[in-house]
């Protein structure tokens, strides 16, 4: 965006009178602009007043909006999705030295050794994605579904690689992927926020709020965390003793008043401010409207395994399909528990593994179906994925223990998508057979973000915000669209 | 939701006035004119061609092996092979002309590909300025400021000091005028809020009202510089460049105890350090000659960087990304400068080399602290009589020591010195159970055997060494040479940077001064001075202030005085829509400023105005009201926390525990920063969420609670003499006839109300704040009503402004 309307966009002081629109007409001003470097064609508010007012990517986009489901922690793909048989043969052997040379491990020194699967694994569908025991529901939707298992990042420590993936960059300061998304789209539903995030299991996101923060980029464009517990927004609720009417008496007032000082001063902020109440007061109705999943029928509650009142995964994930429903543009839900070193039963890729998968598979595949069954899913993105993959190898703290777990690994995982313009029922990349390298079709991090924002209608390279001097992008310098998951 | 940051009745609106204001700020060469190297033809170059032909020789191309540059006068004269790119007054000779204006998509530049072709228009400048001679001026930033003569103006009367000459001077070119003084009332709360983040009293005002002495304004102005809030205020936006927090930031984001630092700033500030001496301890106190406990303690403003101390972690690498952050810090903060870019390549904008950017690594890479679970090293402050009592035992420890055998084989040692040695004992046990008040984490330079070697790091990677960087600061930004002597060390650094001969430090810091007077700065980019960055709006004022600076020994207290007492920012902010569409930022200062207040004074004006706030100063941070997230941070401990008992409730903003994984909601809603790295310019937004805040927040409730309890006792009994108590602590200047009335009528329908449900007004009264004193006697439905206004008055737009 040109820094001069970025600017514009963040000056508060005070804004033309509606007098001023005489004059010049909006085409004949937009052509003006155009000779001046308007950075439109990158996408963001250039061309609108109101930040947050919906608009069209500068490419045709097949997604609308997004839902990303983080298994924070990053779950074993090598027990749910990448499937290894040689693993399994060499399984209890000391790990080839070769593979571990110039390494560094999180948890692990010296020479680890081989961990196999403990899992059944089934090939599924028409497209015989093959997929472990572990997700039995996900194996149901396995044909609606899109893996990248040749993923890979850069950082193997948790908080830093959680930013990688969401801002581009291991360290604090960065844009959040929804923050970006929702700059260049705005929101559809006024009255709700654009951006939501979730959270489930008791534990913030490693990177804490940054992981749905809006960096450099004003505040309107960070993520608003819902609860399930006590206000579902922050300060959602009037306080005690004051009921909606009197709420609405004495907002009636405040805006005489805001008037009164208006005509006195004629600032058009004031009036920016009045507005503002008022949203304020229809979100204080809508936001926990929407919020209430018991308004949802029996039978949609049971596919999701969510239950109103509690707070839970599959409950978010069903707030998430409510949440985009109604016009919200990112939902980004982080469930906690997915590290699964092996430290203790929970974090068992046997039946630690079964017990955590359950919150989540069950959910996730209800949600891919009720997507489709309202027509929601070919514009819809859903992306499911860790900050990292885990070790072929047993890790070390744990290796002479009765646990069977993974260290953290940076050079492959597997994520998933679904909808929103991606191909369904499809692999791309693969991990070689012991699952140390990435053996075809790499996808960096970066690639993974540049091919999100190509399928919500963005040029990687132009979306950007210009801050101390430079034009930053979710990608940093990199990224690569993966055309071949795309429909 | 729609969210308004600006917003205008239509794009129509803004877009019409984007071209307007264009126009007004940047008047572009007309055709005819030689046009200005910096003004017309910098950004061109440095826009649309430095990417491929700027400093950064790895990516640079054309030309020879060197490449093509366009960013330097030999650069854009290199022989080409038989051709240059330019050649001065000679258009058919010039390849730069060739390339830009061919009609070829192979041969065309900048490359379709690449962005925006050059408009006409460009062109034209281009080409007028190579027939003109195409001369290059070097980057006004870096050529130190030198005092410029203070313009004539025709409207002699209304300067009230050398800031209006400047500001009146251009004002007279566009043919606008300045608006008139503010009244008395709006400047009482204009300057007791931008100058110490409290909102006067309707006694304060009063009196200045009263006033009828020529010098009422500067002596206002000088008791609120006196005022013992002013240093609590003005730091704020140094723990904002400093990144200082409560907890060490990544996943764990444990708690961290430096609070002694923030206290050494707001004492700073109250006290009026010079800049320099500022600068020079917080840089490099722990390196002065005979440093004191002060002098190190102000070093950890460089401790405020980020630990990580998630398992699996190397050590090292965080280490490095605290060192990198100190180098992007400093420059940002004293320079206005980003590196940033440097740390992977060499800048693609300005003359910094990556080896630069080491070379000041390098400096700062000598530190003891290793991101340590335990953040060593630190000291230990003691109160005043601990401090005594240590001393005393040390002393007669001391003492014992000369007493008894030196060698410790106690089993040896003749039996008569058992009864000492037990004393011995006894002492040094009383020593060390004497707890210090808190520590400071601080900069401490290693030891000469265990210095760091500096290694270029490759794509900004610290594992992928190059070639030794010895320590050093960029040429090519200040030609102050005090790194000359001996080892270049942070002392060097400091003294560096506040160098009379550095043309950027002065210059940045009156900027961002300014900034926070008028909302917008003379460089509005304050954060950016490089060839990025806007050109300033008025730049023999900020040169005139930057020398003013440095003259008056970097006395900010002084600039600040400037500032605020002259006719430009005393002018009213109500201002005729035609100026308004002539200067819409103000840029020009062709009125008065209105910008809306921080984060932190909204809270604590509500709470001032409610007669809740304590005036306790400094120690550990204090936890106000925040609901309960139910959460723990990755691999740490809950974020819920604890409400803070007694006065700690109500204390200042400052104060406030900041948590950076989840900062304060309350604050980070109105743009405050999470403080994960330095904050120079906060966004300034308006959003529903705010509202939500200071309608429904516990906090502001509770303010509003006590805010109606104030009206009730302070306003007397009629209700039109309480309502204007009540706007009168919140506003300063008293209500009109329809505001009261207004006010009055909405306190008729809610006691009304009330007055049927008993119950809920006992909660709108009381919850949280507690039953109301027995002597107030007022009804609670009358309480809860009187509630209900003063929650309004908390919420006008005009509470949020500074008027």
């Amino acid at each position: 965006m040109h820094p001069y309307l970025q600017h514009k966009l963040l000056a508060t002081r005070r804004q033309l009178l509606g007098s001023m629109a005489g004059g010049i007409g909006a085409i004949a001003a937009a052509e003006l602009l155009g000779g001046r470097a308007l950075g439109a064609t990158g996408g963001g508010p250039a061309d609108s007043a109101d930040p947050m007012a919906a608009r069209l990517p500068p490419l045709p986009a097949k997604a609308k909006r997004m839902i990303v489901i983080h298994l924070t922690g990053s779950p074993p793909n090598l027990d749910m999705y990448d499937h290894k048989p040689a693993l399994v043969a060499h399984d209890g052997q000391e790990c080839p030295a070769e593979f571990l040379a110039g390494k560094t491990f999180a948890f692990t020194s010296g020479t680890p050794k081989l961990l196999g699967t403990r899992r059944s694994w089934a090939k599924c569908g028409q497209s015989g994605i093959e997929l472990s025991d572990a997700i039995p529901n996900l194996q149901r939707v396995a044909d609606k579904l899109c893996f990248i298992k040749s993923m890979h990042t850069d950082q193997f420590n948790h908080a830093p690689a959680e930013l990688m993936v969401y801002t581009g960059s291991p360290r604090a300061g960065r844009p959040s992927l929804g923050a970006w998304v929702t700059y260049g789209l705005g929101t559809e539903n006024a009255d709700l926020p654009g951006f939501v995030a979730l959270i489930s299991s008791g534990t913030q996101p490693n990177a804490g709020t940054s992981s749905f923060g809006s960096g450099f980029l004003p505040s309107v464009y960070q993520g608003v965390q819902c609860r399930s517990k006590g206000d579902p927004v922050l300060y959602v609720s009037d306080p005690p003793g004051m009921d909606r009417a009197m709420r609405r008496r004495s907002l009636d007032a405040l805006r005489d008043l805001n008037e009164l000082q208006a005509r006195e001063l004629g600032n058009p902020e004031t009036l920016t401010r009045i507005a503002q109440y008022e949203l304020a007061y229809r979100m204080q109705t809508s936001v926990p409207d929407v919020m209430d999943i018991s308004k949802e029928p029996a039978h949609v509650l049971e596919a999701y395994g969510a239950e109103p009142g509690g707070s839970s995964l599959a409950n978010n994930i069903l707030l998430a399909r409510r949440l985009v429903e109604q016009g919200v543009r990112f939902v980004h839900l982080f469930d906690w528990g997915w590290d699964f070193h092996g430290t203790n039963p929970k974090e068992d890729i046997r039946d630690g593994l079964t017990t955590k998968a359950a919150t989540f598979d069950k959910p996730a595949a209800a949600l891919i179906e009720d997507l489709a069954e309202r027509g929601l899913l070919d514009d819809t993105l859903v992306l499911c994925t860790g900050e990292f993959g885990r070790t072929p190898f047993r890790e070390g703290r744990t290796a002479k223990g009765q646990v069977l777990g993974r260290d953290h690994y940076p050079d492959c995982f597997t994520v998933w998508m679904a909808g929103g313009g991606v191909k369904a029922g499809h692999v791309h990349g693969s991990t070689d057979e012991l699952g140390f390298n990435v053996a075809s079709d790499p996808v960096h991090v970066h690639d993974l973000q540049a091919t999100l924002l190509h399928l919500l209608g963005f040029e990687h390279t132009k979306l950007t915000w210009r801050f101390q001097g430079r034009d930053f992008r979710l990608t940093d310098v990199h990224g690569k669209v993966v055309k071949e998951i795309l429909v | 939701m729609v969210y308004g940051i600006p917003r205008g009745r239509s794009s129509t609106v803004i877009i019409a006035a984007l071209v307007v204001m264009a126009i007004v700020a940047v008047p572009l060469a007309a055709a005819g004119d030689s046009p200005s190297f910096t003004r017309d033809i910098k950004p061109l170059l440095s826009n649309r061609c430095a990417q491929c032909h700027g400093p950064d020789a790895e990516t640079r191309e054309g030309g020879d092996d060197e490449g093509l540059r366009l960013d330097t006068l030999e650069g854009s004269r290199a022989d080409l092979g038989g051709r240059a790119a330019i050649v001065p007054g000679k258009l058919d000779e010039s390849a730069l002309i060739a390339r830009i204006t061919s009609t070829d998509p192979d041969t065309v530049m900048p490359p379709p590909d690449s962005g925006t072709p050059l408009t006409p228009a460009e062109v034209d400048l281009l080409s007028r300025w190579i027939t003109a001679g195409a001369e290059y001026e070097p980057h006004w930033a870096y050529v130190p400021p030198q005092r410029p003569a203070v313009p004539v103006v025709k409207h002699a009367a209304w300067p009230k000091n050398e800031i209006d000459r400047f500001i009146l001077a251009r004002l007279e070119v566009e043919g606008l005028s300045p608006q008139p003084e503010a009244d008395r009332c709006t400047l009482a709360r204009r300057l007791a809020l931008d100058l110490t983040g409290l909102p006067p009293t309707p006694e304060e005002v009063d009196a200045f009202v009263a006033d009828e002495a020529p010098d009422a304004v500067e002596r206002f102005i000088d008791r609120l510089l006196e005022h013992d809030g002013y240093g609590e205020h003005v730091a704020r936006q140094w723990l904002d460049l400093a990144r200082y927090a409560d907890s060490a930031g990544y996943a764990e984001d444990r708690p961290r105890t430096i609070w002694g630092w923030r206290d050494w700033v707001i004492k700073a500030c109250d006290s009026n350090m010079p800049f320099d001496e500022f600068t020079i301890r917080q840089v490099a106190g722990d390196l002065l000659p005979d440093a004191t406990l002060d002098d190190r303690i102000a070093t950890a403003f460089h401790r405020n960087t980020l630990n990580n101390s998630e398992g699996g972690t190397i050590d090292e690498e965080f280490r490095v990304a605290a060192v990198i952050d100190r180098v992007n810090t400093t420059m940002s903060t004293w320079m206005g400068t980003t590196i940033a870019c440097a740390q992977c390549h060499d800048h693609k904008y300005d003359p910094l080399s990556q080896k630069e950017f080491f070379g000041i690594y390098a400096i700062l890479n000598q530190t003891a602290d290793a991101d340590s679970p335990n953040e060593s090293p630190f000291v230990a402050l003691f109160t005043p009589e601990q401090e005594a009592r240590r001393e005393l035992l040390a002393a007669e420890l001391a003492e014992i020591a000369k007493n008894v055998p030196a060698a410790r084989d106690k089993a040896l040692e003749p039996p008569e010195f058992r009864p000492l040695r037990e004393l011995q004992a006894s002492l040094q046990k009383q020593l060390d159970a004497i707890r210090p008040r808190t520590t400071v984490p601080v900069m401490e330079e290693l030891p000469d055997p265990q210095r760091r070697v500096t290694k270029l790091q490759y794509r900004g990677n610290w594992n992928d060494l190059g070639p030794e960087v010895s320590p050093g600061m960029p040429v090519a930004l200040s030609n102050a040479t005090p790194l000359a002597d001996g080892r270049p060390d942070r002392l060097a650094l400091a003294k560096w940077l506040v160098d009379p001969a550095n043309p950027l430090t002065a210059r940045v810091v009156v900027n961002r001064i300014w900034e926070r007077f008028f909302g917008i700065g003379i460089v509005s980019t304050s954060e950016e001075f490089g060839a990025q960055g806007e050109l300033p709006s008025h730049p023999e004022l900020l040169d005139w202030l930057a020398c003013e600076l440095v003259d008056r020994g970097w006395d900010t207290k002084a600039i600040i005085r400037l500032i605020v007492s002259s006719a430009a920012y005393r002018q009213t902010s109500k201002c005729p829509p035609e100026v308004i569409a002539r200067d819409q930022e103000n840029g020009l200062v062709s009125c008065g400023p209105r910008v809306r207040l921080s984060a932190e004074v909204i809270r604590d004006q509500a709470l001032a105005a409610s007669g809740l706030l304590s005036r306790k100063k400094g120690g550990p941070s204090v936890n106000p009201p925040q609901p309960d997230l139910g959460l723990t941070a990755a691999f740490g401990g809950g974020l819920d926390w604890t409400t803070s008992k007694g006065e700690d409730r109500y204390r200042r903003a400052i104060y406030t525990t900041w948590r950076r994984s989840n900062p304060y909601p309350s604050m980070a809603t109105f743009d405050a920063p999470n403080r994960e790295v330095c904050t120079v310019r906060r966004p300034r937004t308006n959003t529903p969420l705010q509202a939500l805040v200071t309608l429904n927040d516990p906090v502001y409730v509770e303010a509003a609670q006590a805010l109606a309890r104030r009206m009730i006792r302070e306003g007397g009994s009629n209700a039109a003499d309480r309502a204007i108590r009540g706007f009168r602590l919140v506003l300063a200047r008293s209500p009109t006839g329809p505001e009261i009335d207004r006010l009055i009528k909405l306190f008729d329908d809610a006691a009304a109300e009330y007055h049927s449900d008993a119950a809920a007004a006992k909660q709108m009264a009381t919850e949280p704040l507690g039953n109301p004193p027995a002597d107030l006697g007022a009804d609670t439905a009358d309480l809860a009503a009187w509630t209900v206004v003063a929650n309004v008055l908390l919420n006008l737009d005009e509470t949020f402004m500074c008027p």
